[in-house]
Protein backbone atom coordinates (compact mmCIF):
# COMPACT_ATOMS: atom_id res chain seq x y z
CA UNK A 1 0.00 0.00 0.00
CA UNK A 2 2.57 2.28 1.20
CA UNK A 3 4.62 1.29 -1.91
CA UNK A 4 1.54 2.53 -4.30
CA UNK A 5 1.81 5.90 -2.44
CA UNK A 6 5.78 6.69 -2.78
CA UNK A 7 5.45 5.74 -6.36
CA UNK A 8 2.76 7.91 -7.32
CA UNK A 9 4.65 10.64 -5.36
CA UNK A 10 7.70 10.54 -7.03
CA UNK A 11 6.80 10.14 -10.39
CA UNK A 12 7.76 13.46 -12.22
CA UNK A 13 4.48 14.42 -13.76
CA UNK A 14 3.11 15.06 -10.45
CA UNK A 15 5.81 18.08 -10.14
CA UNK A 16 5.28 18.90 -14.41
CA UNK A 17 1.91 19.69 -13.74
CA UNK A 18 2.48 22.14 -10.39
CA UNK A 19 5.39 23.39 -12.25
CA UNK A 20 3.19 24.54 -15.09
CA UNK A 21 0.79 26.05 -13.17
CA UNK A 22 3.21 28.44 -11.85
CA UNK A 23 4.92 28.55 -14.67
CA UNK A 24 1.70 30.11 -16.17
CA UNK A 25 0.83 32.14 -13.38
CA UNK A 26 3.91 34.24 -14.20
CA UNK A 27 3.59 34.25 -17.93
CA UNK A 28 0.11 36.01 -17.50
CA UNK A 29 1.91 38.38 -15.60
CA UNK A 30 4.57 39.45 -17.87
CA UNK A 31 1.46 40.14 -20.47
CA UNK A 32 0.02 42.00 -17.60
CA UNK A 33 2.97 44.16 -17.30
CA UNK A 34 2.89 44.29 -20.87
CA UNK A 35 -0.02 46.29 -20.74
CA UNK A 36 0.59 48.30 -18.23
CA UNK A 37 3.78 49.55 -19.59
CA UNK A 38 2.45 50.46 -23.05
CA UNK A 39 -0.27 52.30 -21.14
CA UNK A 40 2.59 54.60 -19.41
CA UNK A 41 4.07 55.19 -22.54
CA UNK A 42 1.24 56.17 -24.29
CA UNK A 43 0.02 57.92 -21.11
CA UNK A 44 3.33 59.62 -21.18
CA UNK A 45 2.41 61.41 -24.83
CA UNK A 46 -0.70 62.29 -24.21
CA UNK A 47 -2.15 63.92 -20.99
CA UNK A 48 -3.23 60.08 -18.57
CA UNK A 49 -6.55 60.78 -18.77
CA UNK A 50 -6.00 59.46 -22.45
CA UNK A 51 -4.70 55.91 -21.19
CA UNK A 52 -8.05 55.20 -19.28
CA UNK A 53 -9.79 56.26 -22.47
CA UNK A 54 -7.79 53.39 -24.45
CA UNK A 55 -8.39 50.93 -21.54
CA UNK A 56 -11.81 51.18 -21.44
CA UNK A 57 -12.88 51.32 -25.27
CA UNK A 58 -10.34 48.02 -25.28
CA UNK A 59 -11.58 46.41 -22.10
CA UNK A 60 -14.75 46.19 -23.28
CA UNK A 61 -14.27 44.99 -26.70
CA UNK A 62 -12.16 42.20 -24.67
CA UNK A 63 -15.06 41.59 -22.04
CA UNK A 64 -17.47 40.89 -25.69
CA UNK A 65 -14.57 39.03 -27.12
CA UNK A 66 -14.16 36.67 -23.97
CA UNK A 67 -18.15 35.98 -23.60
CA UNK A 68 -18.50 35.24 -27.21
CA UNK A 69 -15.10 32.88 -27.09
CA UNK A 70 -16.49 31.04 -23.78
CA UNK A 71 -19.69 30.63 -24.87
CA UNK A 72 -20.04 29.71 -28.27
CA UNK A 73 -16.12 28.85 -28.58
CA UNK A 74 -16.96 25.10 -29.04
CA UNK A 75 -20.04 25.42 -31.02
CA UNK A 76 -17.79 28.10 -33.98
CA UNK A 77 -14.49 25.11 -33.31
CA UNK A 78 -16.69 22.37 -34.61
CA UNK A 79 -18.55 24.17 -36.82
CA UNK A 80 -15.25 25.05 -38.48
CA UNK A 81 -14.31 21.15 -39.12
CA UNK A 82 -17.41 19.92 -40.29
CA UNK A 83 -18.04 17.99 -37.25
CA UNK A 84 -20.91 15.59 -36.15
CA UNK A 85 -21.90 14.02 -33.40
CA UNK A 86 -20.86 10.62 -32.74
CA UNK A 87 -23.71 7.72 -32.43
CA UNK A 88 -23.09 5.88 -29.36
CA UNK A 89 -23.40 2.68 -31.19
CA UNK A 90 -21.61 3.34 -34.13
CA UNK A 91 -18.62 4.59 -32.04
CA UNK A 92 -19.04 2.40 -29.34
CA UNK A 93 -15.47 2.15 -28.12
CA UNK A 94 -14.64 5.60 -28.86
CA UNK A 95 -17.94 6.34 -26.45
CA UNK A 96 -16.78 3.99 -24.30
CA UNK A 97 -12.94 5.15 -23.77
CA UNK A 98 -14.41 7.98 -22.93
CA UNK A 99 -16.26 7.26 -20.36
CA UNK A 100 -13.71 5.29 -18.88
CA UNK A 101 -11.68 8.39 -18.47
CA UNK A 102 -14.24 10.41 -17.18
CA UNK A 103 -14.68 7.31 -14.36
CA UNK A 104 -10.97 7.81 -13.96
CA UNK A 105 -10.76 11.62 -13.26
CA UNK A 106 -14.14 12.07 -11.85
CA UNK A 107 -15.42 14.54 -14.41
CA UNK A 108 -18.73 14.13 -16.21
CA UNK A 109 -19.25 12.76 -19.76
CA UNK A 110 -18.65 15.28 -22.49
CA UNK A 111 -20.09 15.53 -26.23
CA UNK A 112 -18.42 12.96 -28.63
CA UNK A 113 -17.92 14.48 -32.15
CA UNK A 114 -16.35 12.98 -34.90
CA UNK A 115 -14.75 15.20 -37.85
CA UNK A 116 -14.25 13.71 -41.81
CA UNK A 117 -10.56 14.14 -41.94
CA UNK A 118 -7.63 11.39 -43.06
CA UNK A 119 -5.21 12.99 -40.32
CA UNK A 120 -4.51 12.18 -37.04
CA UNK A 121 -5.71 15.00 -34.94
CA UNK A 122 -8.53 15.84 -31.89
CA UNK A 123 -9.47 18.53 -30.00
CA UNK A 124 -11.32 19.49 -26.74
CA UNK A 125 -13.30 22.50 -25.80
CA UNK A 126 -15.51 24.02 -23.38
CA UNK A 127 -15.29 26.95 -20.83
CA UNK A 128 -16.00 24.02 -17.94
CA UNK A 129 -16.13 20.23 -17.52
CA UNK A 130 -20.16 20.48 -17.76
CA UNK A 131 -20.03 22.06 -20.78
CA UNK A 132 -17.71 20.47 -22.98
CA UNK A 133 -16.86 18.98 -26.18
CA UNK A 134 -14.28 15.96 -27.30
CA UNK A 135 -13.54 15.72 -31.03
CA UNK A 136 -11.01 13.23 -33.34
CA UNK A 137 -10.86 12.82 -36.13
CA UNK A 138 -11.77 9.42 -38.43
CA UNK A 139 -8.67 9.43 -39.29
CA UNK A 140 -7.58 9.40 -35.13
CA UNK A 141 -10.06 6.12 -35.31
CA UNK A 142 -8.53 4.61 -38.64
CA UNK A 143 -4.97 5.10 -37.82
CA UNK A 144 -4.30 4.38 -33.78
CA UNK A 145 -4.85 1.38 -31.71
CA UNK A 146 -7.06 1.78 -29.04
CA UNK A 147 -4.07 2.56 -26.35
CA UNK A 148 -2.74 5.06 -28.66
CA UNK A 149 -6.31 6.60 -28.75
CA UNK A 150 -6.97 6.00 -25.02
CA UNK A 151 -4.06 8.58 -25.03
CA UNK A 152 -4.87 10.81 -27.05
CA UNK A 153 -8.04 11.55 -25.69
CA UNK A 154 -6.70 11.80 -21.68
CA UNK A 155 -4.77 14.00 -23.32
CA UNK A 156 -7.95 16.38 -24.39
CA UNK A 157 -9.74 15.57 -21.32
CA UNK A 158 -7.20 16.86 -18.93
CA UNK A 159 -7.53 20.02 -20.86
CA UNK A 160 -10.74 20.07 -20.24
CA UNK A 161 -10.11 19.07 -15.95
CA UNK A 162 -7.08 21.42 -16.25
CA UNK A 163 -9.38 24.61 -17.35
CA UNK A 164 -7.25 25.06 -20.34
CA UNK A 165 -9.87 26.42 -22.35
CA UNK A 166 -10.86 28.99 -20.33
CA UNK A 167 -6.87 29.64 -19.08
CA UNK A 168 -6.54 30.01 -22.78
CA UNK A 169 -9.25 32.53 -23.74
CA UNK A 170 -8.04 34.31 -20.82
CA UNK A 171 -4.90 34.60 -22.25
CA UNK A 172 -6.29 35.40 -26.11
CA UNK A 173 -8.38 38.18 -24.39
CA UNK A 174 -5.45 39.74 -22.97
CA UNK A 175 -3.08 40.01 -26.42
CA UNK A 176 -6.49 41.11 -27.77
CA UNK A 177 -6.62 44.19 -25.06
CA UNK A 178 -2.84 44.43 -25.79
CA UNK A 179 -3.71 44.63 -29.80
CA UNK A 180 -6.40 47.17 -29.78
CA UNK A 181 -4.47 49.46 -27.51
CA UNK A 182 -1.71 49.16 -29.71
CA UNK A 183 -3.66 49.75 -32.84
CA UNK A 184 -6.05 52.65 -31.45
CA UNK A 185 -2.84 54.60 -30.52
CA UNK A 186 -1.41 54.04 -34.08
CA UNK A 187 -4.33 54.99 -35.44
CA UNK A 188 -4.87 58.28 -33.11
CA UNK A 189 -1.30 59.15 -33.99
CA UNK A 190 -2.36 59.16 -37.89
CA UNK A 191 -4.98 61.81 -37.17
CA UNK A 192 -3.34 64.13 -34.54
CA UNK A 193 -1.89 67.15 -35.84
CA UNK A 194 -0.06 69.59 -34.12
CA UNK A 195 1.73 69.00 -30.48
CA UNK A 196 4.54 68.13 -32.38
CA UNK A 197 7.29 69.53 -29.96
CA UNK A 198 11.24 67.93 -29.56
CA UNK A 199 10.32 66.28 -26.40
CA UNK A 200 7.23 64.10 -27.75
CA UNK A 201 8.86 63.33 -31.08
CA UNK A 202 11.16 61.37 -28.95
CA UNK A 203 8.36 59.35 -27.01
CA UNK A 204 5.99 59.06 -30.03
CA UNK A 205 8.59 57.24 -31.80
CA UNK A 206 9.45 54.95 -28.87
CA UNK A 207 5.75 54.58 -28.68
CA UNK A 208 5.43 53.74 -31.98
CA UNK A 209 8.31 50.62 -31.57
CA UNK A 210 6.22 49.58 -29.06
CA UNK A 211 2.74 49.77 -30.11
CA UNK A 212 4.19 47.60 -32.91
CA UNK A 213 6.64 45.17 -30.55
CA UNK A 214 3.67 45.13 -28.00
CA UNK A 215 1.42 42.69 -30.13
CA UNK A 216 4.26 40.54 -31.42
CA UNK A 217 5.84 40.16 -27.84
CA UNK A 218 2.01 39.56 -25.82
CA UNK A 219 1.73 36.89 -29.04
CA UNK A 220 5.10 35.36 -28.25
CA UNK A 221 4.34 35.14 -24.56
CA UNK A 222 0.60 33.47 -25.26
CA UNK A 223 2.08 30.71 -27.51
CA UNK A 224 4.61 30.32 -24.56
CA UNK A 225 1.56 29.91 -22.34
CA UNK A 226 -0.17 27.39 -25.03
CA UNK A 227 3.21 25.05 -25.04
CA UNK A 228 3.35 24.86 -21.31
CA UNK A 229 -0.05 23.94 -21.36
CA UNK A 230 0.44 21.33 -23.45
CA UNK A 231 3.16 19.72 -21.90
CA UNK A 232 0.70 20.18 -19.04
CA UNK A 233 -1.93 17.99 -20.49
CA UNK A 234 1.19 15.14 -21.67
CA UNK A 235 1.83 14.90 -18.60
CA UNK A 236 -2.32 14.75 -16.78
CA UNK A 237 -2.92 12.60 -19.62
CA UNK A 238 -0.04 10.07 -18.30
CA UNK A 239 -1.69 10.46 -14.91
CA UNK A 240 -5.18 9.57 -15.94
CA UNK A 241 -4.19 6.92 -18.52
CA UNK A 242 -1.68 5.65 -15.73
CA UNK A 243 0.75 4.59 -19.11
CA UNK A 244 2.40 6.50 -21.17
CA UNK A 245 2.75 4.39 -24.24
CA UNK A 246 -0.51 5.20 -25.60
CA UNK A 247 0.11 9.11 -25.76
CA UNK A 248 3.85 8.59 -27.08
CA UNK A 249 2.23 6.07 -30.22
CA UNK A 250 -0.35 8.49 -30.92
CA UNK A 251 2.24 11.25 -31.16
CA UNK A 252 4.56 9.11 -33.09
CA UNK A 253 1.89 8.10 -35.68
CA UNK A 254 0.98 11.78 -36.35
CA UNK A 255 4.27 12.99 -36.50
CA UNK A 256 5.03 10.52 -39.20
CA UNK A 257 1.56 11.03 -40.79
CA UNK A 258 2.16 14.90 -41.07
CA UNK A 259 5.71 14.21 -42.57
CA UNK A 260 4.21 12.52 -45.68
CA UNK A 261 0.50 14.00 -46.08
CA UNK A 262 -0.32 17.97 -45.98
CA UNK A 263 -3.33 19.02 -43.41
CA UNK A 264 -6.60 20.08 -44.12
CA UNK A 265 -6.77 21.89 -41.09
CA UNK A 266 -6.15 26.03 -41.76
CA UNK A 267 -4.66 26.88 -38.94
CA UNK A 268 -7.72 28.78 -37.64
CA UNK A 269 -8.37 30.01 -34.21
CA UNK A 270 -9.01 26.44 -33.23
CA UNK A 271 -5.59 25.21 -34.58
CA UNK A 272 -4.25 25.72 -30.71
CA UNK A 273 -6.84 23.57 -29.62
CA UNK A 274 -5.56 20.10 -31.36
CA UNK A 275 -3.87 17.76 -30.04
CA UNK A 276 -0.91 18.70 -32.37
CA UNK A 277 -0.26 22.21 -34.82
CA UNK A 278 -0.39 20.92 -38.23
CA UNK A 279 1.25 23.96 -39.50
CA UNK A 280 4.98 24.59 -39.02
CA UNK A 281 4.94 27.94 -37.55
CA UNK A 282 8.22 29.27 -36.28
CA UNK A 283 9.41 27.89 -33.05
CA UNK A 284 8.46 31.37 -31.03
CA UNK A 285 5.21 31.34 -32.17
CA UNK A 286 3.86 27.91 -32.20
CA UNK A 287 1.47 26.90 -30.00
CA UNK A 288 2.95 23.51 -29.41
CA UNK A 289 5.89 22.09 -28.61
CA UNK A 290 7.56 20.22 -31.54
CA UNK A 291 6.46 16.78 -30.93
CA UNK A 292 10.22 15.08 -30.40
CA UNK A 293 10.88 16.91 -27.21
CA UNK A 294 7.22 16.14 -26.61
CA UNK A 295 7.55 12.14 -26.73
CA UNK A 296 10.79 12.93 -24.78
CA UNK A 297 9.33 14.19 -21.76
CA UNK A 298 6.85 11.49 -21.62
CA UNK A 299 8.89 8.62 -22.17
CA UNK A 300 11.50 9.95 -19.25
CA UNK A 301 7.87 9.51 -16.83
CA UNK B 1 -4.37 50.89 20.12
CA UNK B 2 -7.28 51.11 17.67
CA UNK B 3 -3.92 49.86 15.28
CA UNK B 4 -4.10 46.46 17.28
CA UNK B 5 -7.43 45.93 17.20
CA UNK B 6 -7.81 45.98 13.84
CA UNK B 7 -4.96 44.11 12.93
CA UNK B 8 -6.44 41.40 15.35
CA UNK B 9 -9.26 41.55 13.77
CA UNK B 10 -8.24 41.06 10.30
CA UNK B 11 -6.30 37.82 11.62
CA UNK B 12 -9.22 36.51 13.22
CA UNK B 13 -11.33 36.96 10.01
CA UNK B 14 -8.27 34.77 8.18
CA UNK B 15 -8.58 32.49 10.58
CA UNK B 16 -12.33 31.84 10.05
CA UNK B 17 -11.96 31.79 6.40
CA UNK B 18 -9.47 29.37 6.21
CA UNK B 19 -11.06 27.39 8.97
CA UNK B 20 -14.66 27.34 6.84
CA UNK B 21 -12.23 26.37 3.59
CA UNK B 22 -10.50 23.52 5.35
CA UNK B 23 -14.14 22.45 6.92
CA UNK B 24 -15.29 22.69 3.89
CA UNK B 25 -12.77 20.82 1.72
CA UNK B 26 -13.07 18.14 4.25
CA UNK B 27 -16.79 17.46 3.32
CA UNK B 28 -16.12 17.89 -0.38
CA UNK B 29 -13.17 15.22 -0.45
CA UNK B 30 -14.98 12.90 2.49
CA UNK B 31 -17.91 13.32 -0.26
CA UNK B 32 -15.73 12.23 -3.66
CA UNK B 33 -14.54 9.09 -1.66
CA UNK B 34 -17.78 7.67 -0.88
CA UNK B 35 -18.93 8.58 -4.68
CA UNK B 36 -16.02 6.67 -6.00
CA UNK B 37 -16.85 3.94 -3.96
CA UNK B 38 -20.42 3.90 -5.01
CA UNK B 39 -19.37 4.29 -8.68
CA UNK B 40 -17.29 0.89 -8.35
CA UNK B 41 -19.91 -0.54 -7.18
CA UNK B 42 -22.10 0.19 -9.80
CA UNK B 43 -19.85 -1.28 -12.61
CA UNK B 44 -19.82 -4.08 -10.43
CA UNK B 45 -23.56 -4.82 -10.25
CA UNK B 46 -23.36 -4.06 -14.71
CA UNK B 47 -20.87 -7.16 -14.84
CA UNK B 48 -22.40 -9.28 -12.33
CA UNK B 49 -25.87 -8.83 -13.88
CA UNK B 50 -24.73 -9.94 -17.25
CA UNK B 51 -23.22 -13.09 -15.93
CA UNK B 52 -26.10 -15.37 -15.89
CA UNK B 53 -26.49 -14.96 -20.04
CA UNK B 54 -23.18 -15.38 -20.64
CA UNK B 55 -22.82 -18.08 -18.71
CA UNK B 56 -26.09 -19.95 -20.64
CA UNK B 57 -24.97 -19.09 -24.05
CA UNK B 58 -21.39 -20.61 -23.43
CA UNK B 59 -23.38 -23.83 -21.84
CA UNK B 60 -24.77 -23.86 -25.31
CA UNK B 61 -21.74 -24.49 -27.26
CA UNK B 62 -19.33 -25.82 -24.33
CA UNK B 63 -21.46 -28.09 -21.70
CA UNK B 64 -18.84 -29.93 -20.12
CA UNK B 65 -16.27 -27.59 -19.57
CA UNK B 66 -17.79 -27.92 -15.55
CA UNK B 67 -14.87 -26.80 -13.41
CA UNK B 68 -15.15 -23.15 -15.45
CA UNK B 69 -18.45 -22.54 -15.21
CA UNK B 70 -18.11 -23.73 -11.52
CA UNK B 71 -15.92 -20.83 -10.50
CA UNK B 72 -17.92 -18.04 -12.11
CA UNK B 73 -20.78 -19.39 -10.43
CA UNK B 74 -18.67 -19.12 -6.87
CA UNK B 75 -17.46 -16.05 -7.80
CA UNK B 76 -20.95 -14.54 -8.28
CA UNK B 77 -21.94 -15.68 -5.25
CA UNK B 78 -18.75 -13.80 -3.42
CA UNK B 79 -19.83 -10.83 -5.00
CA UNK B 80 -23.58 -11.08 -3.92
CA UNK B 81 -22.46 -12.31 -0.46
CA UNK B 82 -19.40 -9.69 0.09
CA UNK B 83 -19.17 -7.41 2.88
CA UNK B 84 -19.28 -3.84 2.76
CA UNK B 85 -15.61 -3.31 3.17
CA UNK B 86 -13.27 -2.40 -0.04
CA UNK B 87 -11.07 -5.07 0.60
CA UNK B 88 -13.69 -7.82 0.43
CA UNK B 89 -15.17 -6.48 -2.26
CA UNK B 90 -12.18 -6.27 -4.61
CA UNK B 91 -11.20 -9.76 -3.57
CA UNK B 92 -14.37 -10.75 -4.72
CA UNK B 93 -14.46 -8.59 -7.92
CA UNK B 94 -11.05 -10.48 -8.87
CA UNK B 95 -11.86 -13.82 -8.31
CA UNK B 96 -14.51 -12.43 -10.97
CA UNK B 97 -12.16 -10.98 -13.42
CA UNK B 98 -10.12 -14.60 -13.35
CA UNK B 99 -12.95 -16.71 -13.59
CA UNK B 100 -14.16 -14.28 -16.92
CA UNK B 101 -10.51 -14.78 -18.38
CA UNK B 102 -11.19 -18.21 -17.61
CA UNK B 103 -13.99 -18.34 -19.87
CA UNK B 104 -12.73 -16.53 -22.63
CA UNK B 105 -9.75 -18.37 -22.98
CA UNK B 106 -11.65 -21.59 -23.07
CA UNK B 107 -14.10 -20.19 -25.60
CA UNK B 108 -11.23 -19.86 -27.99
CA UNK B 109 -11.56 -23.78 -28.46
CA UNK B 110 -15.09 -23.32 -29.73
CA UNK B 111 -15.60 -21.15 -33.38
CA UNK B 112 -18.69 -21.69 -33.76
CA UNK B 113 -19.23 -19.81 -29.91
CA UNK B 114 -16.62 -17.39 -30.78
CA UNK B 115 -19.12 -16.37 -34.37
CA UNK B 116 -22.13 -16.07 -32.30
CA UNK B 117 -23.36 -12.68 -32.10
CA UNK B 118 -25.09 -12.81 -28.78
CA UNK B 119 -21.21 -13.81 -27.34
CA UNK B 120 -19.46 -11.75 -29.22
CA UNK B 121 -21.84 -9.04 -27.45
CA UNK B 122 -21.52 -9.68 -24.27
CA UNK B 123 -17.57 -10.26 -24.76
CA UNK B 124 -16.93 -6.98 -25.81
CA UNK B 125 -19.46 -5.21 -22.76
CA UNK B 126 -17.81 -7.30 -19.98
CA UNK B 127 -14.57 -5.97 -21.57
CA UNK B 128 -15.78 -2.44 -21.59
CA UNK B 129 -17.11 -3.10 -18.21
CA UNK B 130 -13.41 -4.70 -16.95
CA UNK B 131 -11.83 -1.34 -18.12
CA UNK B 132 -14.57 0.91 -16.28
CA UNK B 133 -13.75 -1.01 -13.11
CA UNK B 134 -10.27 -0.35 -13.50
CA UNK B 135 -10.83 3.38 -13.82
CA UNK B 136 -13.58 3.46 -10.70
CA UNK B 137 -10.53 1.93 -8.70
CA UNK B 138 -8.06 4.42 -9.93
CA UNK B 139 -10.47 7.70 -8.97
CA UNK B 140 -11.04 5.81 -5.78
CA UNK B 141 -7.56 5.66 -4.53
CA UNK B 142 -6.89 8.90 -6.21
CA UNK B 143 -9.29 10.25 -3.92
CA UNK B 144 -7.90 8.74 -1.01
CA UNK B 145 -4.62 9.64 -1.97
CA UNK B 146 -5.29 13.39 -1.97
CA UNK B 147 -7.42 13.42 1.06
CA UNK B 148 -4.66 11.73 3.01
CA UNK B 149 -2.08 14.14 1.38
CA UNK B 150 -4.27 17.01 2.95
CA UNK B 151 -4.75 15.35 6.28
CA UNK B 152 -0.83 14.62 6.58
CA UNK B 153 0.52 18.00 5.51
CA UNK B 154 0.52 20.93 7.44
CA UNK B 155 -1.84 22.86 7.61
CA UNK B 156 -4.19 20.50 6.84
CA UNK B 157 -2.93 18.53 10.23
CA UNK B 158 -4.57 20.76 12.68
CA UNK B 159 -7.90 20.66 11.53
CA UNK B 160 -7.92 17.32 10.50
CA UNK B 161 -7.45 16.93 14.48
CA UNK B 162 -9.80 19.38 15.11
CA UNK B 163 -12.65 17.71 13.00
CA UNK B 164 -11.68 14.23 13.86
CA UNK B 165 -10.56 13.84 10.19
CA UNK B 166 -8.49 10.36 9.73
CA UNK B 167 -6.43 9.22 7.55
CA UNK B 168 -7.66 6.38 5.31
CA UNK B 169 -6.22 2.84 3.95
CA UNK B 170 -6.71 1.60 0.32
CA UNK B 171 -5.86 -1.32 -0.71
CA UNK B 172 -4.17 -1.67 -3.93
CA UNK B 173 -3.42 -4.61 -6.59
CA UNK B 174 0.11 -4.54 -8.32
CA UNK B 175 0.59 -2.12 -11.42
CA UNK B 176 1.34 -4.40 -13.62
CA UNK B 177 -1.93 -6.48 -13.18
CA UNK B 178 -4.41 -2.99 -13.35
CA UNK B 179 -2.38 -2.30 -16.85
CA UNK B 180 -3.33 -5.34 -18.51
CA UNK B 181 -6.98 -5.35 -17.19
CA UNK B 182 -7.46 -2.18 -18.69
CA UNK B 183 -7.48 -3.49 -22.32
CA UNK B 184 -8.52 -7.06 -20.60
CA UNK B 185 -10.07 -9.62 -23.33
CA UNK B 186 -8.80 -8.20 -26.56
Amino acid sequence: MDDYFKKYQKISFYDQVKRNKIQSFFLILVIILIIIALGYVIGYIYNPGMIWFFIIIATVISIIYTLIGLYAGSGIALASVGAKEADSKVYAQLHSIVEGLCLGAGLPKPKVYVMPLDEINAFASGRNPANAVVCVSEGSLKYLTRRELEGVLAHEMSHIANYDIRFMTLAVVMVGIISIIAQIFLRSLWFSSGNNDNKNGIFIIIGIVFAILAPLFAMMVQMAISRKREYMADASAVKLARDNSGLVGALKKIGGYYETKQSKLKSSAVSSLFIAEPSLAARLFSSHPPLKDRIKALESM
Amino acid sequence: MLLWLLILIIVVVILLIVTIYYYNSFVVLHNRIENAFSQIDVQLKKRNDLIPNLVETVKGYAKHEKTVFADVTKARKEMMVSGGSYESKMKASDMMSNALKSIFAIAENYPDLKANTNFLELQRELSDIESKIAYTRQFYNDSILYFNTIVERFPGNIFAGLFGKKKQTYFETSEAERKNVKVSFE
